[in-house]
């Protein structure tokens, strides 16, 4: 029996169990740059406005964000540079996704030890699992490539662009089957895989800010450096698919050498003792929360400095493209404060993203058997709960008020108005009862009808929809009233409405009220 | 001590999840200092009785009390007193053994860290290793070490050896038999016979949500039979129609004769005099095994349908004890 041996039965297991993770990939992938470039084609359709792009987007803090785009100044350039963001995760998160899930995931979950006690070799999960990968990464290339043709990109420019996406794909998915043979877990390879999309942006960010050849040392770097649009260097992409197929051949080299369900990475040794802060219910309450805390409040972090070092090109741009203006949001008579306002409203909306999930996270807590085994102790259940609600808060409080700080200083020393740093912390503290709204929404799910849940994200999908298309799609008044935030009064563009604020606040009171209420008479684990 | 107050009292205790009635007029009661074997088949409501003595689930009907007290009400309080290991043991993947110990024992009455370390090392437990790292086995023993090191006066176990190999099954006997020497009532829900005739100074069986066995070992034994299997140089005189005795089989065998049957206890006396009569080769006496027990207890659910003509006809009814002597 040969190591590859049973490699087609591998890859139909695969493609069998996996296909609807794949279609949905790839329809969200070409669907956001069928998004961008519908809506850049329409921006930009002229020449003249084109130019003007290429005017407002030059600069240090752009050019470290969306990269160093060559060829900014045609249809084909804007759309790699308002993609350029989107890409450089969406496309490494691709590759890392599909071979996670294919291999480490299946031998943790014991699933790969039942199908190699059959005939498939060693070798052969591995290689299935890039085989798909590959195969996912050229449906995505083929069909970016129609997607771009369709908005007028030149075809060699299509072709090229798409391919240097797929190839940053590549790397990424060889870089991910190495690292599900080194680690024990699934999670080591996604922490591993973020780890080098983080690193590879910070990198392509240092060099194109700086315009030095420190780009060169990042898959990102080497997306870019194909430019589709001006210079069109093919060979660029041999560097990313030698990388990722180089790093595929020694995965599938050393799967072959290794035992199922060992890796080279074993995890060190922890503590055997738990520190008194973790033994109090709110220290391990904060504990529990701890990754939800720390993503969200930096995932909002980003979004504020980014959108604030953005205001001043942000404001150029709209100077010279009216059509921009309104797509941003800031088509009245104060296009500074437009902008502004919509960014807090997408910093609330990160907020209450933030306080779904963790309320979410009691949700799991019960569903896995832990919330059982915690109250079987000393520990009553409103004790248990207020712990929770605590951190909770506090990490809402904490997540609202940094952010707006740092949108503030940036959008302040972006735009030179160091009068905008009050004005913009004040707005950002005035979205606090609507997102509090939420917290109450998930708290009272939870208690009272757990399995019911994911309605708390349902409100929080259609609260976004509200917000980012209401306006737009000129939805009747009640629709847009039926959104916590937009009691708010959209600060700082209008006045906020404090009587609206205390309801919301009565309304999140009542929620939690009834949540601990509820949560203590009923059954745990609830039926 | 039948006379003190039972550490667990329960009557006609009834829990519905919808149209399924979980626990359908339970009565169980547990007394001081008795290892309380609790045995039922699976869905017969073990892990629901449990979950409402822990106060985690309220009772529809009837009434639980712990130590005096109702656990729905006063549960942080009547936990102080108890410990509890589930059936499937789950632990925070991202803390370490330790620290799900030392987690655990914050929220318990008391933990005797000398018995803690004493325990780590009896259980062969590496208290250093992350609990997503641990096989079921493990998570069971890091369970198993919380609620044994605890100072409690009950230990609430729920099928606390599954997944465990036969040498910590042993370690968990006998921790459990000196944690009984110091006093210290258990409720062991088990399906592994073998670890509650070792342990357990009293049984109840549930079927259905309802009490069908309760009694000491001894007590349930006497209402079931025991199996001979003898060998004699002549046919045994009159013992097919013994009273007491069913299931006899004779056979020639070799010029002696095989004899199978099975014989309610106090008749015993009387077959081995006429067993000694026909002059004996080789004799086995089985007592009844808490197998022939528990199947038969089952059997009687599984014939429900046809409980009388199970009644009717002896054979049937026993045929469990049968087949169970045919296997060993």
């Amino acid at each position: 029996m040969s190591a590859l041996g049973g490699l087609g039965t591998m890859t139909r297991v695969q493609l069998r169990t996996r296909w609807r993770g794949l279609v949905i990939w790839v329809l969200a992938l070409v669907g956001s740059l069928a998004g961008t470039a519908a809506a850049v084609a329409s921006l930009y359709d002229t020449p003249a406005k084109i130019r003007t792009y290429a005017d407002a987007v030059a600069g240090g803090a752009l050019y470290a964000i969306n990269g160093r785009v060559e060829g900014i100044d045609s249809l084909g350039g804007i759309i790699q540079d308002e993609f350029g963001f989107m890409a450089a995760f969406l496309l490494p998160l691709l590759g890392i996704a599909l071979i996670a899930g294919s291999t480490r995931r299946e031998e943790e979950a014991g699933r790969l030890e039942l199908l190699l006690s059959g005939t498939p070799g060693r070798r052969s999960p591995v290689t299935a699992a890039l085989l798909t990968a590959a195969g996912t990464i050229l449906v995505v290339t083929i069909a970016s490539t129609a997607v771009l043709v369709a908005v007028s990109v030149p075809l060699s420019a299509a072709v090229l662009y798409a391919a240097s996406l797929g190839a940053l794909a590549v790397v990424f998915a060889g870089l991910s089957a190495l690292l599900a043979q080194v680690t024990l877990h699934a999670r080591g390879v996604y922490i591993g895989g973020f780890a080098a999309v983080l690193a590879a942006y910070v990198l392509r960010g240092a060099g194109d800010a700086a315009g030095s050849w420190v780009s060169w040392l990042s898959p990102l770097g080497w997306q870019e450096k194909v430019a589709p649009t001006a210079g069109q260097r093919w060979w660029v992409l041999l560097v990313p698919l030698l990388v990722g197929g180089g790093l595929a051949v020694a995965a599938v080299h050393l799967a072959g050498r290794r035992d199922l369900g060992s890796a080279l990475l074993s995890p060190g040794a922890g503590p055997d003792r738990a520190s008194a802060r973790l033994r109090g219910p709110v220290g391990f309450a904060a504990w529990v929360h701890r990754q939800s805390l720390l993503g969200w409040l930096a995932g909002n972090l980003v979004l504020a400095v980014v959108m604030g070092a953005l205001a001043k090109q942000v404001l150029d741009a709209i100077t010279g493209n009216p059509a921009m203006a309104q797509a941003v949001g800031a088509g009245g008579a104060n296009p500074v404060d437009g902008y502004l306002a919509m960014v807090q409203v997408y910093i609330a909306l990160v907020a209450v993203g933030y306080v779904v999930q963790s309320t979410g996270i009691l949700r799991r807590e019960e569903a896995e058997g832990r919330l059982e085994a915690r109250l079987a102790g000393t520990l009553s259940r409103s004790r248990w709960l207020s712990a929770h609600v605590a951190v909770i808060l506090v990490g809402l409080v904490v997540n609202v008020a940094v952010t707006s700080l740092a949108f503030g200083v940036a959008a302040a020393s972006s735009m030179g108005d160091s009068g905008q740093l009050g004005r913009l912390v004040a707005a950002g503290l005035a979205y606090l009862p609507a997102e509090l709204v939420f917290a109450g929404l998930g708290l009272a799910l939870f208690a009272l009808v757990p399995r019911a849940f994911g309605a708390a994200w349902a409100g929080v999908a259609a609260v976004a929809f509200i917000a980012f298309l209401g306006p737009g799609l000129k939805l009747a008044g009640w629709v847009l009233d039926l959104a916590p935030t937009t009691h708010v009064g959209n600060p700082p563009l209008g006045a906020v409405e404090p009587r609206s604020l205390v309801v919301l606040t009565a309304v999140a009171l009542l929620l939690g009220a009834v949540a601990f209420a509820g949560f203590r008479c009923r059954a745990v684990p609830a039926r | 001590m039948t006379t003190e107050a039972p550490v667990i009292r329960t009557e006609a205790l009834v829990k519905a999840f919808g149209p399924v009635r979980a626990l359908d007029g339970l009565d169980l009661d547990v007394r001081p200092g008795e290892v309380h074997g609790f045995l039922g088949p699976n869905g017969a409501g073990k892990s629901t009785t449990i979950r409402v003595l822990l106060g985690l689930m309220r009772a529809d009907g009837g009434s639980a009390e712990v130590f005096g007290q109702d656990p729905w009400r006063d549960a942080a309080a009547v936990h102080g007193r108890l410990a509890y290991v589930p059936g499937d043991v789950a632990l925070w993947p991202g803390l370490t053994g330790g620290q799900c110990l030392d987690l655990f024992a914050a929220t318990h009455g008391g933990v005797d860290e000398g018995r803690r370390a004493e325990l780590i090392d009896r259980f062969d437990l590496d208290p250093t290793k992350r609990a997503r790292d641990y096989s079921k086995g493990n998570r069971q023993k890091v369970a198993l070490v919380a609620a044994l090191a605890t100072a409690a006066e009950l230990l609430v176990l729920d099928e606390p050896t599954s997944g465990l190999d036969p040498l910590m099954e042993q370690a968990f006997q006998e921790v459990v038999h000196e944690r009984r020497g110091e006093g210290v009532t258990v409720l062991l829900s088990s399906h592994i016979l073998g670890e509650v005739e070792a342990l357990a100074d009293r049984v109840s069986i549930i079927r259905k949500g309802r009490r069908v066995q309760t009694g000491t070992l001894a007590d349930l034994r006497r209402h079931t039979l025991t199996s001979v299997h003898v060998v004699t140089q002549e046919p045994p005189a009159g013992l097919a129609e013994a009273p007491g005795v069913t299931g006899y089989v004779a056979e020639q065998l070799d010029g002696h004769v095989d004899t199978r049957f099975t014989i309610e206890p106090g008749r015993l006396d009387d077959a081995v005099g006429r067993l000694h009569a026909a002059r004996i080769h080789t004799l086995t006496v089985q007592p009844p095994s808490l197998d022939a027990l528990f199947l038969r207890s089952y059997g009687e659910d599984a014939a429900e349908p046809a409980e009388s003509a199970a009644g009717a006809d002896p054979a049937t009814a026993r045929k469990p004890v049968d087949a169970r002597r045919s296997v060993r």
